[in-house]
């Protein structure tokens, strides 16, 4: 089975990065940098491929931050739920897809079916194919987003599917949830879907991080910064 | 009558959609089937129908755009005889009302006011977020409203992620004529698509499962077929007579039976369902160009092989590679021709290099039990849906 290696020390060199299938929630609170920290964890390497449901940002930005932070834009690809509001005329590309807004699940499902087949076989991008099944790491950057267009009983049937179809192609998914906005209920039925999570904090404008679900990954806060796409555990 | 803008989905129906019905298309996430909508508006407004379509997630321009990319119709799609209701107009009322039930009011009156002044033929609703905000009774009186009045076909497109119970409701409870739920596997390759004919109203069809796949703006529907393979004298013919419906009969591509060691068997069998072909190839390799056009949209293969005869292994092996490279999914049938002489599951699965996850069953090829149950799990496997 493949292991996606994380950048963070603590976890891979115990168990050789998050094991395929895992779905990981971020819960983080605002300005946290935990789009950051998701994009960092989600970056493509060599012979794997990228997915992000953009619900707050646009396929633009978000290809941008892969460049910057040196990963093969060609290897990620991006649904974008943002830009078809005010250009409704935008075309499909392979790598980035439109939805017309948040609310759109069939849109969203279908969108993510098409990419990881294009992936699957073999017409993502112009390099050579490597493994198979083809490793994707795939981000939904925030749920938040999308519970405040969804109730959430429906956003937990969707997520429920998506979820599972990620486990099924030994993927790896990495979702956003705002850790302020939301009460109890709807953070521990979230929760439900996932085999792992990161909670982040700031304090003093230091942030930091704790795993949770990890076999033998123990559950200490720990500082981190994100610098070029990379997480940085600090001493 | 209304045509689907399938024709194959028109002859199973009679026709098209009678007037006055209501149908449900409803569709699994993920599975690519927003053109069953889009072909049947393009087909009513090609007849010359007026049309009014409820867009609560998306607006007028962004779903005209998306539509004639999908569907290709670009003056169809742009006809005058087209009214819409859409995300604005969901906004303006969802702003402009006090309560849920001022909300509800509010949608009526505009639906039947677009219906009454644009003299509405059928109305398409994409139903997701009315369902979602009203639920399934007062989501539904909502577009019923409008009916009234005159005789409003309704065609709606759903987003189910309740599954079968829901779509049970919309045919015991709310009488719905025509109800196709619209699926795909869970395996991104190959993408298996198929619709469901669950229910007709006006017409007593049969329950039946079919294969789609989506080009150049059609639904193209194809026959299920399963394809029998394996080398020479492994069991191929008999698997494939004794996999057949009892009453249905196998025959060998209509030549005389001297020959037949060279011809294709054909048979049928009937499961979850699907009303499925069963294709046998001959084993010998001068017949393998044959077996790349069989193999076009199968939808499982089985490789039968001798369970005691090692010497035909590297051949199944060849067999298999060809399939796998396909990505078709595919099912090893170990046939105990001599029930003295099997060869052990480990190496066979050597010889072949099969992985782990390739189901290997051990049959006789005279048993029907056997045979079904391997046709059933690959079936299965196939239409397994993420859950």
């Amino acid at each position: 089975m493949y292991n996606y290696k994380t950048g963070i020390e603590q976890i891979d060199s115990v168990c050789g990065g998050f094991e395929a299938g895992t779905n990981i929630l971020i819960l983080a609170p605002p300005m946290s940098y935990a789009d950051q920290l998701a994009y960092a964890l989600i970056k493509p390497l060599q012979g794997e491929y990228s997915i992000v449901l953009s619900t707050n940002e646009r396929a633009a930005e978000v290809v941008d931050y892969f460049k910057v932070a040196g990963a093969d834009k060609r290897f990620v690809g991006v649904i974008d739920a943002i830009t078809k509001s005010s250009t409704p005329s935008i075309a499909d590309t392979t790598r980035l897809m439109f939805v017309s807004s948040p609310t759109d699940l069939t849109g969203i499902g279908i969108k993510f079916s098409n990419m990881i087949e294009t992936i699957f076989e073999g017409d993502f991008s112009d390099g050579e194919p490597g493994l198979f099944p083809p490793p994707v790491r795939f981000c939904v950057n925030s749920i938040s987003t999308l519970l405040m267009y969804r109730r959430l009983e429906v956003l937990y049937q969707f997520l429920h599917v998506l979820t599972a179809k990620l486990k099924k192609i030994e993927g790896v998914g990495i979702y956003l949830l705002n850790s302020e906005s939301f009460d109890e209920k709807t953070l521990s039925l979230i929760k439900q879907l996932m085999n792992c999570v990161i909670e982040v904090k700031m304090e003093n404008n230091i942030t930091y991080l704790r795993i949770m679900g990890i076999r033998g990954v123990t559950g200490e806060w720990l500082k981190f910064t994100v610098t070029k796409g990379q997480v940085v555990i600090l001493p | 009558m209304i045509p689907t803008g399938m024709h194959a989905l028109d002859e199973m129906l009679g026709g098209g959609i009678p007037g006055d019905s209501r149908v449900l298309y409803s569709m699994e996430p993920g599975v690519n089937g927003q053109l069953f909508m889009i072909s049947t508006l393009s087909a009513a407004l090609k007849k010359g129908m007026t049309c009014l379509v409820i867009l609560p997630n998306t607006t007028v321009d962004a779903f005209r755009h998306d539509a004639i990319t999908l569907q290709g119709d670009q003056k169809a799609l742009s006809s005058d005889k087209l009214a819409f209701i859409d995300a604005i107009d969901r906004e303006r009322i969802q702003k402009g009302a006090a309560s849920r039930d001022a909300e509800a009011r509010d949608w009526k009156a505009r639906i039947q006011k677009v219906c009454r002044e644009s003299g509405v033929d059928v109305i398409f609703a994409y139903f997701d977020l009315l369902y979602e905000e009203f639920g399934l009774e007062t989501g539904l009186s909502i577009l019923e409203s409008a009916r009234q009045d005159r005789k409003t076909t309704l065609i709606l497109e759903h987003l189910n992620l309740e599954g079968a119970p829901l779509v049970d409701r919309f045919i015991h409870e709310h009488s719905f004529d025509l109800v196709l739920t619209i699926r795909s596997s869970s395996h991104p390759l190959p993408q298996f698509s198929y619709f469901t004919l669950l229910h007709t109203s006006w017409a007593p069809l049969p329950v039946r499962s079919i294969p789609f796949s989506v080009s150049e703006g059609k639904v193209i529907l194809y026959t299920p077929k399963i394809v029998v393979t394996g080398p020479e004298h492994s069991g191929k013919t008999t698997f494939v007579s004794h996999a057949s419906a009892a009453d249905q009969e196998t025959t060998r591509a209509g030549v005389p039976k001297e020959t037949a060691t060279g011809t294709m068997d054909f048979g049928r069998l009937r499961w979850k369902n699907f009303d499925i072909t069963l294709y046998g190839t001959p084993g010998q390799t001068e017949f393998d160009p044959q077996i790349m056009p069989t193999l076009r949209h199968a939808m499982g293969v089985v490789i039968v092989i001798d369970a005691a005869d090692q010497d035909m292994f590297p051949r199944a092996k060849y067999l298999a590679g060809l399939v796998a490279k396909q990505r078709i999914p595919f099912v090893i049938a170990a046939n105990r021709k001599d029930p003295h002489k099997v060869i052990a599951e480990s190496v066979i699965r050597n010889a072949l290099a099969l992985p782990r996850e390739i189901p290997l069953y051990y049959i006789s090829a005279t048993e029907r039990s056997d045979v079904s149950r391997v046709l059933e799990s690959l079936v299965d496997y196939i239409t397994r849906i993420s859950s």
